[in-house]
């Protein structure tokens, strides 16, 4: 269950002319429980008010979630603190909430929203258990308590009710809406054509396809929240020769990941792994006009991608530590990076043998620097974008 | 008649003293010089280390032959003379 990665996205729509969007979604990952805690609400109304309405449910309750407190006892805060509508005289924002720590079963906490979704590929799987909480302060809101059982591959799917009502009344061939029988088929569907659908693409497919609904014009707040449980994508960056000679092959044998996942990087990383695999890099003289400010990127069948070593290995560096967007860098650094991007574990692999061909006076001094390097890299991803990291040196 | 196989090194220390000079060489051939000579860029001719042989950038002709210090007039020349040797 540890090699798990939890990937959690929300794409969200503003009611049309609104200024405020009156839903609000918070993610809390605590890593040292592994624990990861989402929260969705929908304020009353529209705009400025619900949005306040909606953050303060979702701070509370990721909050309360975090300190463990029991679901009646921050229910009834939340609702408590809610100021009423003159109107209609409830107070209150809806909420989702979702609560899962590795190894055990997820909680998700449900008031006023539509019911959750959970499938195992394309199946519905309904929860373990389940139970009503009630408030005497708030005798008609009740809150739905489930326990659900997640496993590698699994999807939760959540979202406000602009999702599941869009097209109410306005169009005739869904005099409900679109309903959560419709969301639960959509999302069965896009599953079904991709089954690795990523956590963003799906909540985005579902947010946007609920709005085209209504021909773009958004009557209510859409926000629709996935959850994705899988393994994680492991990618691997080779670069250096190995101290020892004798492990060439061996640390060869580590580019064999998948060519959409390897990086050898470096010349002389280049020709080891081209001599021990039976491999041969192609890099072509357009790919050195098409190269920017480094020297080209080149494939080897099967393999994976190659780039020169420490100058692009810097570039990528300074990309991340500047935070600069990946298109505008030279190819070698931007297929690095977005390789960095697509995959949640980044390893390392690198060789320590210094370099002779860097021994030249003429060359600046910095060039040895491969392994401070690497580990700067490394805790820039760790530290920024939520990777995890290994670095295993040869 | 086989090509003349022309290799481009673009690793770290021929690409920072002036590899890049290389990368618009097939536009200065004939005609007939592009049918018969391959380029190729490679990333490091393990060459660099050796101060023997001249110093980066480096090409390779035909897998044995080095020129040092290339430039694309170097390169062009001496495929032309090898293109002419064959010729006789
Ligand atoms: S970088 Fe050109 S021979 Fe090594």
């Amino acid at each position: 269950m540890h090699e798990l990665f939890i990937e959690m996205e929300c794409s969200q729509f503003t009611k049309t002319g609104q200024a405020a969007c009156g839903d609000d979604v918070r993610f809390l990952t605590v890593d040292k429980e592994k624990r990861y805690i989402a929260a969705l609400s929908d304020g009353l109304g529209s705009g400025v008010k619900a949005h306040v309405l909606s953050t303060m449910t979702t701070t509370m309750a990721l909050r309360f979630l975090q300190s463990n407190l029991p679901t009646l006892e921050s229910v009834e805060i939340i609702m408590d603190s809610l100021p009423v509508c003159e109107v209609r005289k409830i107070s209150y924002a809806t909420f989702t909430l979702f609560d899962f720590a590795l190894g055990g079963r997820a909680r998700i906490l449900e008031m006023g929203n539509p019911g959750y979704i959970h499938l195992r590929g394309t199946e519905e799987i309904g929860p373990v258990s389940e139970r009503k909480v009630q408030s005497e302060h708030w005798p008609d809101r009740g809150v739905r308590e489930c326990d659900a059982d997640l496993r590698a591959g699994d999807r939760i799917i959540f979202c406000s009710d602009g999702v599941t009502q869009a097209g109410l009344g306005e169009r005739r061939d869904m005099k409900l809406g679109w309903r959560r029988s419709g969301v639960l088929k959509f999302a069965q569907e896009k599953i079904a054509a991709d089954p690795e659908i990523s956590a963003l693409d799906l909540s985005r497919q579902i947010a946007s396809t609920s709005v085209g609904i209504t021909k773009g014009v958004c009557r209510d707040d859409v926000s629709c929240v996935v959850i994705y449980l899988r393994k994680p994508r492991v990618m691997r960056i080779l670069s250096g020769p190995p101290f020892r000679r004798e492990n060439d092959a061996e640390y060869a044998r580590q580019a064999n990941l998948g060519e959409d996942h390897v990086v050898i990087c470096g010349g002389t990383t280049v020709n080891i792994i081209e001599r021990e695999l039976g491999a041969a890099v192609k890099i072509s003289l357009a790919d050195m006009r098409e190269a920017g400010a480094l020297p080209p990127i080149g494939r080897v069948a099967g393999v994976g991608i190659a780039t020169e070593g420490i100058l692009t290995l810097g570039r990528v560096l300074s990309a991340l530590e500047e935070g600069r967007p990946i298109n505008g860098e030279p190819a070698a650094a931007r297929a690095i990076l977005a390789r960095m991007m697509r995959h949640d574990r980044i390893e390392f692999v690198v060789g320590t043998k210094v370099n002779e061909c860097h021994q030249d006076p003429n060359l600046p001094q910095e060039l040895e620097l491969r392994r401070s390097v690497v580990r700067r890299i490394a805790s820039l991803l760790e530290r920024n974008y939520r990777k995890t990291v290994k670095i295993d040196y040869y | 008649m086989e090509k003349i196989k022309v290799e481009i090194c673009c690793g770290t220390a021929c690409y920072l003293l002036g590899a890049t000079r290389l990368m618009g060489i097939e536009q200065n051939l004939s005609k007939e010089m592009k049918d018969r000579v391959e380029f190729e860029v490679k990333p490091c001719l393990g060459l660099c280390n050796d101060e023997r042989l001249g110093g980066s950038p480096y090409v390779r002709i035909n897998g044995s032959e080095v020129l040092a210090n290339a430039t694309p007039d170097m390169v062009i020349s001496r495929v032309n003379e090898l293109l002419g040797r064959e010729e006789v």
